[in-house]
């Protein structure tokens, strides 16, 4: 029979963590007591936990309230996409692209098929991208509603409200989304070339109700905790991310913004038709808490912005390069490249190394998560652990994308 | 200290110049990959060296790391690192290459920070074992995984996952 009160070995994060307490605090050597006898407890958080928004484990060595040091354990969600890619056509993957930063997969996929048609050398046709434009700029809206909704809603039961706003305007959304594609989350919506079904009867017009709706409801949003005192008090000045975090951990996206750095790769490196449309880049200056919340609500702004002018400028003609019947095996010539493309959540690259053949030979996410996951050793560090809560909101991570 | 975007002025082909009149033996077949990219080979043993210098360039400074990744070319494993120079906002893409039967690399850690949990990756994924890194254990895969999986000869085995 086995032994349900057998305490199982700790794993190596665990054991690490138990290392470093014994190696700062004791004094004439370790304890058998795994460091309790130095006030100092390692917490396991998660995989399963409410609060880190899918299957991030922390270690987290409390001192009291106080976070000590904090070891992330990530690989929870891994489901091999890069060993998957080299036993795919390039058009069989298009899907499987979707599944990485499951928030924002129309932007996943526009990074993969940007860096494919990059290899081969095409350009998508004119409406094509403008409709890459748009389906990404909603989907950047949508995936702020629930960053910035998720995060509020751990910073006090009361904060659920803005879920709840947040999701039910995020599903006006995904309607949208859904009608042009036929799926709601997972698209499977580009093709190398352009995209794979022209914008549906009448859908111009409901967007553009959409967007005119839009400010209101993130006025909404804002008149929710924006002059709330308790609010105010969680997020400011806590979690501060500083240009020099930037600089060494390659931080990007709105994360990198509030610190204000106008690092921004629609404008840094331009790609689609983003140096036609006119749009500001959001940066806060604190680099804050509330600074990321108050970059991620600026931006749904502006992608509303981008849409209009999309939906105006919106040019007549095809959407793929080619027959809709299009070759579905492609072969780019032999060579290596990667791009970069600007997800809500910071930079999400594609690298790609073609032997010319059916298959891609190597494929490499970059993704903005891992990345900014990087920092949270130093970020929660020193601080209380009902703020390190809240600052590991503001984050906005996306698990899907970090293990891949 | 505040960062700025693209202060300094240079062209692909004036930064690909400078960076083969800077390291005119450790550089190789140093190109320029549209629109914004200089795509060069290093030799190993300099890497450390190379890394240190490349991100106190004057005018160019590569000061990010944006990724590492591995890569397996048969006889011989390559690690591929990106990096980001602010000032002339463009990348570096630099490739080592190590051979397979002895595939090590001498970390860079200590110069770009980020590159700890990307050497993890390519010590997970590819086996690329990094000498001097802090803490190289594995990062998406169970402590107790055995074999690279992202190597091109990996058999998947049910005793490769003990604990699946």
């Amino acid at each position: 029979m086995p032994d349900h009160f057998a305490v199982p070995e700790p794993d190596e994060a665990v054991k690490l963590a138990l290392r470093r307490v014994r190696e700062t605090t004791a004094v004439g050597g370790g304890s058998d007591m795994e460091g309790l006898e130095f006030n100092e407890v390692v917490v396991n958080m998660g995989p399963q936990h409410p609060s880190t928004h899918g299957v991030l484990r922390l270690v987290v060595t409390l001192d009291g309230e106080l976070v000590k040091d904090v070891i992330p354990v990530i690989g929870y969600l891994h489901r091999c996409k890069e060993k998957l890619a080299e036993k795919r056509t390039y058009y069989q993957y298009i899907p499987i692209v979707d599944r990485t930063e499951y928030l924002a997969s129309m932007n996943c996929e526009w990074g993969y098929v940007m860096t494919v048609e990059k290899l081969m050398g095409i350009r998508p046709t004119r409406r094509a991208e403008f409709i890459r434009v748009i389906v990404g700029e909603l989907m950047r809206i949508a995936s702020h509603q629930v960053a910035v909704g998720t995060f509020v809603a751990d910073l006090s039961p009361l904060g659920t409200a803005m879920v709840f706003y947040m999701f039910r305007d995020r599903e006006l959304i995904l309607d949208l989304l859904e009608e042009v594609s036929g799926a709601r989350m997972m698209f499977n919506y580009l093709r190398f070339g352009g995209v794979r079904y022209d914008l549906p009867a009448g859908w111009v017009d409901k967007c553009r109700e959409l967007m005119k709706r839009m400010p209101k409801l993130i006025d909404e949003y804002e008149a929710l905790v924006d002059d709330n005192a308790i609010f105010l008090q969680r997020t400011q000045g806590k979690g501060v991310i500083t240009q020099q975090d930037i600089v060494d951990y390659g931080i990007t996206g709105p994360n990198a913004r509030a610190s204000g750095v106008p690092l921004d790769l629609r404008r840094t490196r331009p790609y689609s038709v983003y140096p036609e449309l006119d749009f500001e880049v959001c940066t806060a200056a604190h680099g804050d808490v509330f600074d990321r919340y108050r970059v991620r609500m600026d931006e749904m702004r502006e992608s509303v912005k981008i849409v209009e002018q999309c939906l105006d400028m919106l040019p007549r003609g095809r959407v793929q390069l080619g027959s809709l019947r299009a070759p579905y095996v492609i072969t780019p010539p032999p060579g290596s490249c990667y791009v970069g493309q600007e997800n809500p959540r910071g930079e999400y690259g594609t690298y790609i190394v073609s032997d010319g053949s059916r298959y891609p030979y190597r494929l490499k996410f970059r993704d903005p998560c891992f990345c900014n996951l990087q920092l949270f050793p130093k970020l929660l560090s020193g601080n209380k652990i009902a703020d390190a809560v809240a600052i590991s909101g503001s984050i906005d991570l996306v698990l899907g994308g970090i293990d891949r | 200290m505040t960062l700025e975007i693209g202060t300094v002025d240079l062209t692909m082909d004036e930064i690909a110049g400078r960076l083969a009149a800077a390291f005119p033996v450790e550089l190789s077949a140093v190109s320029v990959q549209e629109p914004d990219t200089v795509v060069a080979h290093l030799e190993r043993t300099r890497l450390k060296d190379v890394a240190r210098r490349l991100k106190e360039l004057p005018q160019l400074a590569y000061e990010t790391l944006n990724w590492i990744a591995g890569v397996d070319l048969g006889a011989q494993l390559e690690s591929v690192y990106h990096v980001y120079s602010w000032r002339t906002n463009t990348y570096l893409e630099l490739h080592v290459t190590v051979p397979r039967a002895k595939a090590e690399l001498d970390t860079v850690t200590d110069v770009w920070p980020a590159a700890d949990w990307h050497e993890r990756e390519a010590w997970d994924m590819m086996g690329i074992r990094y000498l001097g890194h802090p803490d190289l254990r594995r990062i998406l895969l169970k402590d107790d995984f055995v074999g690279h999986p992202l190597r091109k000869d990996y058999v998947d085995l049910a005793e490769n996952h003990p604990h699946a």
